[in-house]
């Protein structure tokens, strides 16, 4: 099933069950959707429940926090995660607050759909990654999607939820087929085993997920070992449960991560299973990430500033031979 | 200073190599003449020596990988004292003047070179005492880590690997330990249900109740010989069953049963044209004179190089061919010539007293003769010819000549005259 389908099929079924999940953003209704995701509502729910916005982020979030006040349970699209700055003052001190400074009173379930990352040649100002920014607001819900059952299942959970949660997900994605897996037991707070292994643990979300499951096979074969890798779906809360024992098992952390390493979101994760695995560490963690510069234009950069198989896989094998692997 | 190793042409007609194997790794000392690379052509897999002295610094081209002639492959650092061309090719047989180094200096660059040596290891170790889990486990089985690694007895830094070895290694025989290592058996298993006197015995045992193995890696040239026969497999192919008398043939002396068969089927070449055709991309290759290769196994590797123009060499120079051709295997020092031209084969096992078995046609030979063992002054040959070179009519008149001469008496008689 393509990315992009996984998610109309959970934003579809909901709306059809529940009149009141409405979509809104720019495009979303008439025009499909900038990246298709959402074609065919407009014309299944009609313009008031597939809404279309004008360009203007901070209202978009803003009328999603109104309305779920007034009862609806919005889901908003945002281009990308770049312009979503602008509607950061919605989304921390409104949404992310209301529920808390209500006493519990009021609830705000918007879900705040955003693609991230570097994807082909869209230069600095359109290839970051905010999950750092959203995952560290207390009172959000952060969610990623790496591929068409996380996309389905998670965005369903997230629409479900009465806390605002941030939906990321990544344009290069978008039109990628996944072998879609049925899970009755899915749940987005309790990350993902998506291969079993004894040697390594591998964690990593969205695209960089499939970026480390490409690099692993020279990995193994070359150290002659096996990588357990492990989807986060949920940044917000972070249960790190299935992490703990993995690493219990294997010995040994790697973290893949596309944003620049300073101030990373990779730090978190890293602090957390020191805290909980010291013990268990046979070797210090690795922490693949991004490069500390604005995403260049030009491609050979591009690809320099963010990690890629190639570079995943020499440095794990570097890792391991420097760490006794 | 930097010199760059550079593809060598190691024919007239190679265009590219591929690298085989690499005989010394980043950060060793590589001697000049010092085979460093092993390179293999269309023919054949040839080791090529440095051109100078100095130490590998990088690797540019890993092994599998195939270059064109001329582009580097690896870069050498080399004292800057001797005067070296930018980009040179690596020599397949290096012939320049003798330098005259007095032989203090010498010795003391060469102290000079092992402590470069030292400073570059191929992969740097970080610095520190040992990771968290080995320091838990160090503390758990009541190690002294401290000590022992001042000792030298456990690594700096120490992983859990370390410490387990070194515990559960007390409880090993140093053969025993040796064994249980090469096969990565568990050593706190081992322990667990050999108890803390393992032996060589006790600890086979073990293994083979547990059916254990290791993996081990096929190396390029197995890998490239495993390619060519499995090609070679795909061609249409019938084998010819014989018997050859031998009565005649006295190889108790100086002269092997190989050389005797090698120079009668290349006499009898002569008479059958097709024998001596190389089949090449829908072209036959009708050489003149009979070329014929013999299959030769040095360790675990196969070669085949070619003895030729047969029937033109004496019985005696053919011995003395197979003669070199068993001291070049020795070194595995083959050059890339003597595997080129072949067009015909003979496999000898009947040395082992294999009576009769047979071979695989070398890719786009025309055919090979196994040799079995001599019975009652009697050998079992058989040929197998490729269909698409020779057909069954001509194959057969070959044997029936081959056999005749066996036979001939005043021929066999001539051959060690």
């Amino acid at each position: 099933m393509l990315y992009r389908e996984a998610l109309k099929k959970a934003m579809d079924e909901l709306m059809e069950k529940d009149e009141t999940v409405v979509i809104l953003g720019e495009d979303v209704g008439f025009y499909g959707g900038n990246y298709r995701v959402t074609e065919g509502l407009y014309a299944k729910y009609g313009e008031k429940r597939a809404i279309d916005t004008p360009i203007a982020e901070n209202s978009i979030v803003g009328n999603a926090v109104g309305m779920a006040i007034g009862g609806l349970r919005p889901v908003a699209e945002i281009m990308t995660v770049n312009f979503s700055l602008l509607a950061y003052d919605q989304i921390v001190n409104q949404a992310a607050k209301i529920r808390y400074m209500s006493g519990g009173d009021v609830a705000v379930p918007i879900t705040v759909r955003m693609p991230q990352g570097v994807a082909n040649q869209l230069a600095a100002q359109h290839s970051q990654s905010f999950e750092r920014i959203y995952a560290s607001v207390p009172g959000l819900r952060v969610f990623t999607a790496s591929d068409s059952t996380s996309a389905y299942y998670g965005l369903k959970q997230a629409i479900l939820l009465d806390d605002p949660v941030i939906f990321l997900e990544h344009e290069l994605l978008y039109a990628k087929d996944f072998d879609f897996v049925e899970m009755k037991d899915f749940d987005v707070r309790k990350q993902r085993i998506i291969k079993e292994g004894n040697d390594i643990t591998l964690v990593s979300y969205l695209k960089m997920l499939h970026d480390s499951l490409e690099a692993i096979e020279e990995v193994e074969n070359t150290l002659g070992i096996s990588v357990e890798v492990i989807e986060l779906t949920s940044l917000n809360p972070l249960n790190l449960e299935k992490v703990f024992e993995s690493v219990k098992k294997t010995k040994k952390f790697v973290i893949v991560t596309e944003e620049p390493k300073t101030g990373s979101f990779a730090n978190e994760i890293i602090t957390r299973v020191i805290e909980n695995n010291f013990y268990d560490l046979d070797a210090p963690p690795l922490k693949i990430c991004g490069e500390d510069v604005p995403t260049p234009y030009n491609r050979k950069l591009e690809l320099a500033s963010i990690p890629t198989p190639d570079k995943i896989a020499k440095k794990i094998i570097q890792w391991g031979k420097e760490n006794g692997i | 200073m930097e010199y760059k190793i550079t593809m060598p042409k190691l024919t007239d007609t190679m265009e590219s190599g591929l690298i085989v194997r690499w005989l010394k790794k980043e950060g060793d000392y590589v001697e000049r003449n010092e085979p460093i690379v092993e390179i293999e052509t269309e023919k054949a897999i040839q080791e090529v020596p440095s051109f100078k002295s100095g130490i590998l610094k990088k690797i540019l081209v890993p092994e599998g990988e195939e270059v064109e002639v001329g582009k580097p492959i690896a870069i050498l650092e080399v004292k800057s004292s001797e005067k070296v061309q930018q980009q040179t090719t690596t020599q397949p047989m290096p012939e320049h003047k003798e330098q005259v180094v007095k032989k203090e200096q010498h010795e003391e660059e060469e102290k000079k070179e092992k402590k470069e040596e030292k400073k570059q290891p191929q992969v740097k170790v970080k610095e520190g005492l040992a990771s968290p889990l080995a320091k838990k486990l160090a503390a758990e089985l009541g190690i002294d880590l401290k000590k022992l690694q001042e000792k030298g007895e456990i690594p700096s830094p120490a992983h859990e690997e370390d410490i387990l070895s070194y515990f559960y290694g007390k409880f090993f025989t140093s053969d025993a330990l040796e064994i249980a290592k090469e096969y990565e058996v568990s050593l706190k298993d081992a322990v667990k249900h050999l108890g803390e006197n393992i032996t060589k015995e006790k600890l086979l045992k073990y293994l083979k109740e547990k059916s254990a193995y290791k993996i081990v890696p096929v190396s390029q040239i197995q890998k490239r010989l495993i390619e060519h026969l499995s090609k070679s497999t795909q061609v249409p192919t019938y084998r010819i069953y014989e018997t050859f008398d031998t009565k005649y043939i006295d190889h108790s002396g100086e002269y092997t049963l190989t050389a005797w068969i090698v120079k009668i089927i290349g006499d009898v070449m002569q008479n059958h044209y097709r024998t001596r055709i190389y089949y090449n991309n829908g072209n036959y290759k009708v050489y003149i004179s009979s070329n014929i290769a013999i299959a030769v196994a040095v360790d675990e590797e196969l070669f085949s190089p070619v003895i030729k123009n047969v029937s033109e060499k004496s019985l005696k120079q053919i011995q003395e061919e197979i003669n070199q051709i068993k001291e070049k295997a020795k070194n595995k020092r083959f050059e890339p010539s003597d595997f080129e031209d072949g067009t015909f084969a003979v496999s000898n096992l009947g040395m082992f007293g294999i009576s009769m078995f047979d071979a695989i046609v070398p890719y786009n030979y025309s055919g090979i003769s196994a040799v079995g063992a001599e019975e009652k002054k009697k050998i079992k040959i058989t040929t197998t010819f490729d269909h698409r070179i020779i057909n069954g009519k001509e194959a057969a008149l070959f044997i029936k000549e081959l056999k005749e001469k066996f036979k001939d008496k005043s021929y066999i008689e001539g051959l060690i005259k």
